[in-house]
């Protein structure tokens, strides 16, 4: 839905000055898991301390993001739709710094691995790699488009993801029952695919998040039927 | 559609009454229940103007309803007709009906007088009677029915100004003029003086409107607290109000009722894109 603009400009302002740093926010956690990807696959070391520097913008501006938030709270009391905008975006941006936490720990375990010889098994990430950031910007997509078709099918894909990741969790295991000397490596890439998995479950939330700032509707843990208080 | 129509100039006026029509049993049964109004194709006029179009609308026994919307919408003409205030505006004229706990309010025969007993109301200005001190504030519409018995009226004194949050505050000051004490015991005050004749329901028209922050927590907090006895209908131009005290709330725009239904949804999701554009203040 296309909302028209407030009677009080000031609002219409502080909105979209939080929406825009939300979004930078997911530009720079977008680049940070490229980076990450590249580090690992194209074992370019270099790209780990990249990765770690731009994370820490994205912290300080997740922290610029929830104390704007607050103050619009304060300021303008939202309601309705203005309301789900501002405590989603927030929420957007927990999602993001973890998101591009996740990016930090990648890239340091590339690191690592671009150190050893290289294993066969790393290029074998790279689908996940690609499918994990395809969620990550698909949610981001839908979030910023307000596009809830494309939020609601993130579940079955990070869905998809769980089971890459669970296949290539099996074949690492029977690897390391292979070569046992590389087993700190194939821990690694492990970890790796871990967290790429962890990518999907934030992406997830997002388009969580996409659906309740567009209809209002809470679609989280949709097979829970427990109602609480 | 049955209409039926009503001028009137003087608040005891009886020409021109509502005909009752008879409502089902299974309907008046569910009204005594459930709402305390039913309200069917209400249209009100001042002269040539229309200030409520068709509005059918229940009103829930036992809770709060606010009436929210911009100026000129229809708001305070509405809840005025819910106690037939409205017939004090010369040139008034009323078509569609007001059950009340299943009877009509306008039927021939219906008093006004008795009405208004039943369905108190509260002012956005607080209003004290300037001559009186505080006892006589609370107790004036008893002795003006006739109640005599000391005994009676310190009771009913003392249960008033309790249930209005004031007893603590003036409990030793009861022969001081109304006018003596704060805006927002004033407005108490009025609240107190409404309750003293036992009403079914209280009318608030913008109660808080001329009160401090402070005044205006204290007043919101009785609201809550009366919930429990009385059925409140509040019309408030401050839609956090509104979010903060009502169970249901009713959006107004230009005599029509755009929306009506739980608080909760309506201020977080409502129906209406009127109603979001209103309550997010895109217009008004």
């Amino acid at each position: 839905m296309v909302y028209s603009r407030h009677i009080l400009r000031e609002f219409d302002t502080a909105l979209d000055a939080l929406r825009s740093d939300a979004l930078m926010m997911a530009s720079l956690t977008d680049r940070n898991l490229q980076n990450a990807m590249t580090c690992l696959l194209d074992r370019v070391p270099e790209l780990c301390a990249v990765t770690v520097a731009d994370e820490k913008e994205v912290d300080a501006l997740e922290k610029k993001v929830d104390s704007n938030g607050v103050e619009i709270l304060l300021r303008f009391q939202p309601v309705a739709s203005d309301l789900r905008q501002v405590v989603s975006t927030m929420k957007l941006g927990s999602n993001l710094e973890r998101v591009a936490d996740q990016a930090v720990k990648i890239a340091r375990r590339s690191r690592k691995l671009t150190m050893e010889p290289e294993l066969d098994e790393a290029i074998a990430l790279g689908p996940l790699f690609i499918e994990a950031i395809s969620l990550f910007r698909d949610s981001i997509r839908s979030f910023a488009d307000g596009d809830v078709t494309l939020a609601r099918s993130l579940h079955e894909r990070d869905r998809e993801l769980d089971q890459m990741n669970h296949d290539i969790a099996d074949d690492l295991t029977a690897k390391m029952a292979e070569q046992p000397d590389r087993i700190p490596d194939y821990l690694n890439l492990l970890f790796i695919a871990r967290h790429l998995e962890r990518v999907g479950d934030h992406a997830k939330n997002i388009g969580e998040d996409a659906v309740y700032t567009a209809q209002a509707e809470d679609i989280r843990h949709p097979n829970n039927l427990l109602e609480v208080g | 559609m049955a209409v039926n129509t009503m001028s009137s100039s003087t608040p005891t006026s009886q020409s021109g009454a509502m005909n009752p029509t008879p409502t089902s049993p299974a309907t008046a049964a569910e009204l005594v229940t459930a709402n305390a109004f039913a309200v069917k194709d209400l249209s009100i006029w001042y002269g040539e103007k229309q200030a409520i179009k068709n509005i059918s609308i229940d009103i829930p026994v036992m809770a709060i309803t606010a009436i929210i919307g911009p100026s000129g919408c229809g708001k305070s003409t509405f809840i005025r007709c819910l106690n037939r205030m409205h017939e004090l505006v010369p040139r008034t004229r009323v078509e569609g009906k007001i059950l009340f706990h299943g009877e009509d309010l306008y039927a021939a025969g219906s008093d006004p007088a008795m009405v208004r007993r039943r369905v108190g109301m509260v002012f956005q200005k607080s209003n004290p009677f300037p001559t009186m001190s505080i006892e006589e504030n609370v107790l004036v519409g008893l002795r003006l029915n006739g109640v005599r018995n000391r005994q009676v009226l310190n009771e009913r004194l003392e249960k008033s100004l309790r249930r209005a949050a004031l007893w603590d505050e003036v409990k030793n000051d009861l022969k001081k003029p109304g006018m003596s004490i704060s805006g927002g015991q004033q407005q108490r005050l009025c609240i107190a003086r409404a309750l003293a004749v036992e009403p079914e329901v209280l009318l608030m028209d913008e109660p808080c409107s001329a009160l401090d922050p402070i005044a205006t927590a204290k007043i919101e907090e009785l609201i809550r607290e009366l919930r429990d006895q009385y059925t409140i209908v509040i019309v408030t131009h401050n839609m956090q109000q509104a979010s903060r005290v009502s169970d249901r709330t009713a959006f107004f725009y230009v005599g029509e009722l755009i929306e009506f239904g739980d608080t909760a949804q309506l201020f977080n999701r409502p129906r209406e894109r009127q109603t979001e554009d209103y309550i997010t203040g895109r217009f008004g």
